[in-house]
């Protein structure tokens, strides 16, 4: 399996992204998790290939190692072997680039903060001016439509007023690269399509090169311009699927077109697959 | 009725009803032996109206035949400038220290807590001593406490403090030790330098569980206070009242132990007031 092939299977072929020049890519990238005589591979030998201004999922069913690829690619967590860089760089685990803005799955907003001073923690960490700071802040909290709650403590918020937050304070930093870790996973049906809404706002906008890992096929599909679909444990690259579908685009509409429908029953056969092999594991 | 004064009323009757028996009850006791019992005897719990002329006469408010002195010449001010350890300048002086053993007790405990609970190497040094000498009864420590720093307000601090000092500081080592570990990630992912992680996410999440141990400190604290004025003072109401046990003043000992509760009240609604304001945005009741 374990093949250095100078064009890997995730690079895109086709499409805008095509000619753009790579910002991220692993190479035989592995984790090993546990003790000498009690292993658990989780990824293994991922060769990826993100392009600038990229939006890509990586799909997979739970436990299949997606979480701990993007977690090795944010710097918190140390890769087995392989290598990973960011703009021909290679990084460095516990080293946390600036050009990367990271979104967590629980929420991590800070309880003591309010709305306000969490949007602004990155900026206020970095030392910016008050006017600056303000006026960031301002604009991320009339995007985020959580104006009126300025003042309010995460307590007293919604999980979807919070993931909100979380997203804002991480943009107001205006990183080059988003890493998302299954953001929207605690989120209900609705409030998740309002937060796709939201997304897709920001990056038809400024088009972040955006690496979103979720086992939401739907998800997978409304956001990105690919999906990386990884095999159950351990996670390798099962097969890439571009999503060509027009931009901008509605997350409700959307979901009502054929091409949609087509390509959704093509991934979820081979997404299905991968759940049968948890299943009988 | 609603519930609220059905609740108040029931309290003022138990109150009443409490006044009356420690008023009245021992006078029954000719009457009925088998149904007063021997605790009663006001030689030992005093009454009510005793303790009350007890409290104004300690106050230098009546003298000691009851008559009121209060504005009189050589009335109060001259009554209170004959005892250096009067009501007054005994309530001072055991509040003063309990609020210097108290302050002591929680910056001291808390410093040690967070440095111990985010060093894994000293907490492994240190936690066994910690823990063995938490378990002494630190109260047993009070005599030695005010033979090493005498009887002056040095010993009552220190005897507050080693009550209060291991409440905060188990109370900060574990709050240190449970920061949220996502918090810390996502401080460093936006480029936090390490002491601004410390400053901005260890410092206030390890305050919320300092804040949370305020109350029963300055209890602690308070008893302390007392304890070492029992054992040696010059002032302070634990010294009044081990001179009225020497007279076999209970009046006495009763009204200090009202003061006494009036001042840990007190305290501890302050106390309380400034956590909740401090820890307002745990409120989510709203």
């Amino acid at each position: 399996m374990s093949s250095m092939s100078p064009n890997p299977a995730s690079l895109p072929t086709s499409g805008p992204a095509a000619s753009k020049p790579t910002r991220i890519s692993t190479r035989n990238l592995s984790k090993v998790f546990g003790t000498e005589d009690n292993q658990v591979v989780a990824v293994e030998d991922v060769d990826l290939d993100i392009r600038e201004g990229e939006f890509v999922s990586l799909l997979g069913p739970s436990g299949c190692g997606k979480s701990t690829l993007l977690n090795m690619i944010a710097g918190l967590i140390p890769s087995s072997s392989g290598t990973i860089s960011l703009d021909g760089e290679e990084l460095e685990a516990d080293h946390f680039s600036p050009k990367l803005g990271y979104i967590f799955q629980r929420d991590t907003t800070v309880p003591w903060r309010s709305v306000k001073k969490n949007i602004g923690f990155g900026l206020e960490l970095a030392g910016v001016d008050s006017k600056t700071y303000n006026r960031k802040v301002r604009d991320a909290i009339a995007q985020a439509r959580l104006t009126g709650f300025e003042n309010a403590f995460p307590a007293m918020l919604s999980g979807g007023m919070r993931q909100r937050v979380s997203l804002m304070r991480t943009l107001v930093m205006e990183p080059e690269i988003l890493l998302m870790d299954e953001p929207f996973g605690a989120l209900d049906a609705h409030t998740k399509i309002d937060m796709h809404r939201l997304l897709l706002d920001i990056w038809e906008r400024q088009h972040q090169t955006v690496v979103f890992v979720t086992h939401d096929l739907a998800e997978a599909l409304t956001l990105s311009d690919r999906i990386i679909l990884l095999s159950s444990r351990p996670g390798r690259v099962k097969e890439v699927f571009e999503v060509g579908f027009e931009r901008p685009r509605d997350a409700v509409t959307l979901r009502e077109t054929d091409e949609y429908s087509r390509l959704f029953s093509h991934i979820w056969h081979s997404l299905g697959e991968e759940m049968n092999t948890v299943g009988s594991q | 009725m609603t519930g609220r004064s059905s609740v108040v009323f029931v309290q003022l009757a138990i109150i009443l009803f409490t006044l009356a028996v420690w008023q009245w009850a021992y006078d029954l006791r000719p009457y009925a032996k088998w149904l007063i019992p021997d605790f009663l005897d006001p030689y030992f719990i005093s009454k009510p109206s005793e303790i009350w002329t007890q409290l104004l006469r300690l106050s230098c408010l009546t003298s000691f035949d009851g008559t009121w002195i209060f504005g009189k010449e050589d009335g109060t001010l001259a009554c209170l400038a004959a005892d250096d350890n009067n009501l007054f300048a005994a309530t001072l002086v055991t509040l003063k220290n309990t609020l210097w053993g108290f302050a002591i007790g929680v910056s001291s405990g808390y410093v040690v807590g967070l440095l111990l609970g985010r060093s894994p190497f000293l907490s492994s040094v240190f936690e066994p001593f910690l823990i063995a000498f938490n378990s002494i009864p630190r109260i047993a420590l009070v005599p030695l406490v005010v033979m090493m720093f005498g009887i002056g307000d040095t010993s009552k601090i220190v005897t507050a403090w080693l009550l209060v000092f291991f409440l905060v500081f188990f109370n900060t080592f574990e709050g240190a030790r449970q920061v949220d570990r996502s918090l810390l990630s996502m401080a460093r992912l936006l480029q936090a330098k390490e002491w601004q992680v410390t400053t901005k996410i260890i410092i206030p999440s390890t305050l919320t569980w300092v804040f949370a141990s305020l109350t029963p400190s300055i209890s602690f604290a308070l008893i302390g206070v007392i304890v070492g004025e029992f054992i040696g003072a010059r002032q302070g109401l634990g010294r009044i009242m081990m001179e009225a046990q020497a007279r076999g003043q209970s009046s006495v000992m009763m009204a200090t132990v009202i003061v006494l509760m009036i001042i840990g009240v007190t305290l501890a609604l302050g106390v309380k007031a400034l956590q909740s304001y401090l820890l307002r945005w745990q409120d989510e009741a709203r």
